[in-house]
């Protein structure tokens, strides 16, 4: 079970967002992508997810070639993501989102889906609620519309239905944007717990340096495109070359 | 081979026709990401305008810039009546305002004018020209040469003026057109004004070939295959996509049907292909969706997640 | 969807089967003519509900329906002539949607409107199985061997039909697929993104909605027992989208207000203007009210006279009970259960 990902470049037009990138990422660990604005971190990430089709190199899971696979095909297999922005999807609760993730699960075998067809409603929503809703602290909240909520608990909300479907890799995109530093921090914790209680491994985009130094266990620094440093968050830190990257201090 | 000249040179005539229209389209669609369904309907009321104002005693060469000055009017208006409050609204529904719009006008149109077909005034001399075995009337000419004049000179307006620059610019991201100093609103009412403009004219011209009616709002509907295969936002693409259908239609009435039809008749207890011609344009645009969605001349986009 | 609301549906339909057996013939007829474009309306409703665009070939579809009924019927195929029309007509609609099933939605509008050119211009050639301009004789619907011949009954089968599928859209919004539904028409990037497969989920969209346009269109046919393509154009198809926009978007029971008005306005503006002499007006009369109102609802009520109406509800709950004479210290249930 493991992401293998080489030379992955993609371009729009005359720019080249992403420039032979790698990536190694083996559950059960936590990996940072971090980088300044416009380093082509997200679009990193969409290239894994399967939304973007880079131009170039390979991306193996589990030795099977992922690139021009659409995302529902990724999930299939295990790769769920999370979004920035998270867009009112009209009166869809809290459940019918998460369910949407749980309806996506590629690891559901025949005689699963036959059981739960003779489940109620009701069970299955509360089943639900246990195992996603509560360790998200959104368990009160499950029949309300996701429009009502607010942003923190909207991005609580992506993070259950991705969880949902039951990820062995789980891509994060800016888990903690937009929240305060409190809401990340109770963020980060809910991303270790999950990483510890369902085993996946985990990348994630961010900024917010506080919650990865704290989070991560590895981190990678992007900068225009391509991978400059990879390593523990304390070489991170001590790193000149990052240092430079980020605050433009001379080499 | 003189046929086949024939054919095709009546079929650049109505195809120039085409093409005006179809840049209106495109000009629109480039700068407000709408596909206005009431083109058809601004090429009907031009036509009837210009009807009304000869009619009234104006001598046809002042009625037909007039009736051009009205359509610009009437173009801003519908823009900042309609479009404007309607800014925030998704694409869908004000696509379905225009579709309310064509209702409208052929509604108006009906009431005053009635749903007989009336004979437009001639702006031409009748009569017809030989030119190499082939026969054109007048009309045919001077409706051709104009439309294809009128088109490729609002294709040099907006390609080498400096209004032409700022409309593509307004169009191309409207954020930064602002922040350089384009009003940008006014670059949208004016792309709407000369929309229906051109849109007008084409249907003053299309009135002179075959009679002033309703059903010149239909060519609305046609120039939708035109843009397809053009391109949704290519100008120059609509302009020879235009063309390209004109010939097209001319080549299937004159020499695909009486083929198809022959050999339906041989075989089949078909025996009519009907209106042949105005269902290949559409046959087309199908085939273009599957093949090359950005029509010929069009550029494959990418969105941001 | 409650239980309750479920229960009324039911209770509707039954009272309004036994309105249409008892009526007059042109009171049942346009009945029979409402539930029907109520039919067609729903099957609308869905299509733009799942993803996001008109179709303008609603017209054509119902021809599809038509046609295939009438064919089906008098080939003897009895009740099943129905489902077999809808069979039809799904697979026409996938057909349709299948060009521009990966492109964005602008494409399908188009997409749709060369379909309804095309498929006129089919019904006017394909004279075999349409009998061309003159149009295709269709013989009564037979009922397990019993033909029905009566307006009254046509109306009565029509409002069971509404009321099945009815229950059809209810249902299938409260599944996966409905929910993938609503993604996909909020944003096809979104729904990708989410993992929903948007290829299946918007073919599945053409099918229930295609399946339901050609029972509506079999039902059409089957009542005028004549189809013929002048009754299909782009103006029917234009119809069809005032019904979903004066109904309002996404809402069921607007669809079947929507389809009510569109299909009772032009006898209203008949009798008006049989009451104030003016005959010849009339036509235009329709079509201008119709596009102004999809030009004023669009603009100031886009979700419709349903939206409309529940905001008016309050107002006319109070207004009722004030007429009535009772104290009113009871707040609205709309407005409480809004602020959950």
């Amino acid at each position: 079970m493991s992401l293998t990902a080489r030379g992955v470049t993609i371009h729009f037009g005359g720019l080249v967002a992403v420039d032979g990138m790698d990536l190694d990422a083996i559950p059960p660990e936590i990996i940072g992508l971090i980088g300044p604005n416009g380093a082509g971190k997200t679009t990193f990430l969409n290239c894994l997810s399967g939304i973007y089709r880079p131009t170039n190199g390979s991306v193996l899971w589990n030795g099977e070639e992922l690139v021009g696979q659409a995302p529902h095909v990724l999930l299939a297999r295990g790769i769920a993501r999370t979004f920035q922005n998270i867009t009112s999807l009209h009166d869809l609760s809290v459940l019918d989102v998460v369910k949407l993730g749980s309806n996506m699960r590629g690891d559901v075998d025949f005689a699963d889906r036959l059981r739960n067809l003779f489940r109620s409603e009701k069970a299955l929503d509360e089943e639900l609620t246990e195992m996603f809703l509560k360790p998200l602290r959104l368990a009160d909240v499950a029949h309300q519309p996701i429009q009502t909520l607010s942003y923190g608990h909207r991005k609580a909300v992506d993070l259950a239905r991705a969880l949902a479907a039951h990820p062995l890799l789980l891509l994060l995109d800016e888990p903690v944007a937009g929240l305060t530093s409190q809401e990340g921090m109770a963020m980060a914790a809910v991303i270790r717990t999950v990483r510890d209680h369902f085993g996946c491994a985990v990348v994630m985009v961010e900024h917010k340096m506080d919650v990865v130094m704290d989070t991560c266990e590895r981190i990678v620094v992007m900068a225009a495109g391509a991978k400059i440093f990879a390593g523990s968050p304390s070489e991170v830190q001590s790193s000149a070359e990052v240092r430079r990257v980020y605050l433009g201090e001379p080499s | 081979m003189t046929y086949a000249l024939q054919l095709a040179v009546a079929g650049i005539a109505v195809g120039s026709v085409y093409a005006l229209i179809a840049l209106g389209i495109v000009l629109i669609y480039k700068c407000s990401g709408v596909v206005n369904f009431a083109q058809g309907a601004y090429a009907m009321v031009g036509a009837y305008v210009t009807y009304f104002l000869i009619t009234i005693g104006l001598s046809p060469v002042i009625g037909v810039l007039v009736s051009m000055g009205i359509m610009a009017g009437l173009g801003a208006l519908t823009e900042r009546a309609i479009l404007r409050p309607m800014l925030k609204a998704p694409v869908v529904a004000v696509m379905m305002v225009t579709l309310g719009l064509l209702i409208v006008s052929q509604a108006i149109c009906l009431a005053i004018w009635g749903p007989d077909q009336i004979a437009f005034p001639a702006l031409f001399p009748s009569g017809s020209v030989e030119i190499a075995g082939i026969f054109m009337t007048y009309n045919y000419v001077a409706t051709g040469l104009l439309s294809a004049l009128l088109s490729l000179g609002f294709l040099a307006f907006y390609r080498y003026t400096s209004i032409g620059l700022a409309q593509r610019c307004a169009a191309d991201n409207s954020r930064a057109a602002l922040a350089i100093g384009i009003h940008v609103s006014n670059q949208v009412s004016l792309a709407w004004a000369m929309s229906a403009t051109l849109a007008g004219l084409g249907g003053t011209l299309l009135a002179t070939l075959n009679g002033l009616s309703l059903g010149l709002a239909d060519i609305g509907l046609v120039a939708f295959p035109v843009i397809v295969l053009g391109g949704l936002s290519s100008l120059g693409g609509a302009f020879i996509a235009g063309l390209v259908l004109g010939v097209l239609q001319s080549f299937t009435d004159g020499w695909l049907t009486p083929i198809l039809e022959d050999f339906l008749r041989a075989h089949t207890s078909i025996y009519s292909v009907g209106a042949l011609q105005q269902v290949v344009p559409y046959a087309l645009l199908v085939l273009m969706l599957l093949v090359r969605p950005e029509g010929l001349f069009g550029r494959r986009g990418t969105e941001r997640v | 969807m409650k239980s309750r609301h479920l229960l009324l549906a039911v209770a509707a339909a039954l009272f309004m089967i036994a309105v249409s057996l008892l009526v007059g013939r042109f009171e049942a007829y346009m009945i029979g003519a409402v539930a029907v474009a109520s039919i067609g309306a729903l099957a609308l409703n869905l299509l733009i509900g799942a993803c996001g665009q008109i179709s303008l070939a609603q017209g054509a579809l119902l021809g599809v329906g038509a046609y295939a009924a009438g064919n089906f019927g008098n080939a003897g195929w009895d009740l099943l002539a129905l489902p077999a029309a809808g069979v039809t007509a799904a697979l026409t609609s996938v057909l349709i949607g299948l060009p521009a099933l990966r492109l964005r939605g602008l494409y399908f509008a188009i997409a749709s409107l060369a379909a309804q050119t095309i498929l006129e211009y089919l019904f006017k050639t394909v004279e075999p199985l349409t009998k061309g301009i003159s149009g295709l004789v269709i013989k009564p619907m037979t009922l397990l061997g019993t033909p029905l011949v009566t307006d009254q009954a046509y109306a009565a089968l029509s409002v069971v039909t509404l009321l099945i599928t009815w229950l059809f859209m209810v249902w299938v919004m409260r599944t996966n697929l409905g929910r993938a539904f609503l993604v996909v028409r909020e944003s096809e990037i979104v729904a990708r993104g989410m993992g929903i497969d948007v290829a299946r989920t918007k073919l599945w969209a053409f099918v229930a909605s295609g399946f339901f346009v050609g029972i509506a269109g079999a039902l059409m046919g089957f009542t005028t027992r004549l189809a013929n393509p002048e009754a299909f154009g782009l103006p029917l198809s234009v119809d069809y989208v005032a019904m979903i926009i004066v109904g309002g978007i996404g809402s069921w029971g607007g669809s079947i207000i929507g389809a009510a008005f569109v299909v009772l306005l032009p006898e209203l503006i008949q009798r008006l203007g049989e009451f104030l002499n003016v005959p010849n007006v009339l036509s235009a009369m329709r079509e201008l009210a119709f596009g102004l109102l999809i030009i004023l609802f669009l603009i100031f009520e886009p979700r419709g006279l349903a939206a409309l109406l529940r905001r008016l509800r309050p107002v006319a709950i109070a207004t009722a009970a004030a007429l009535l004479g009772r104290k009113q210290s009871w707040k609205p249930q709309s407005a409480s259960r809004r602020r959950v």
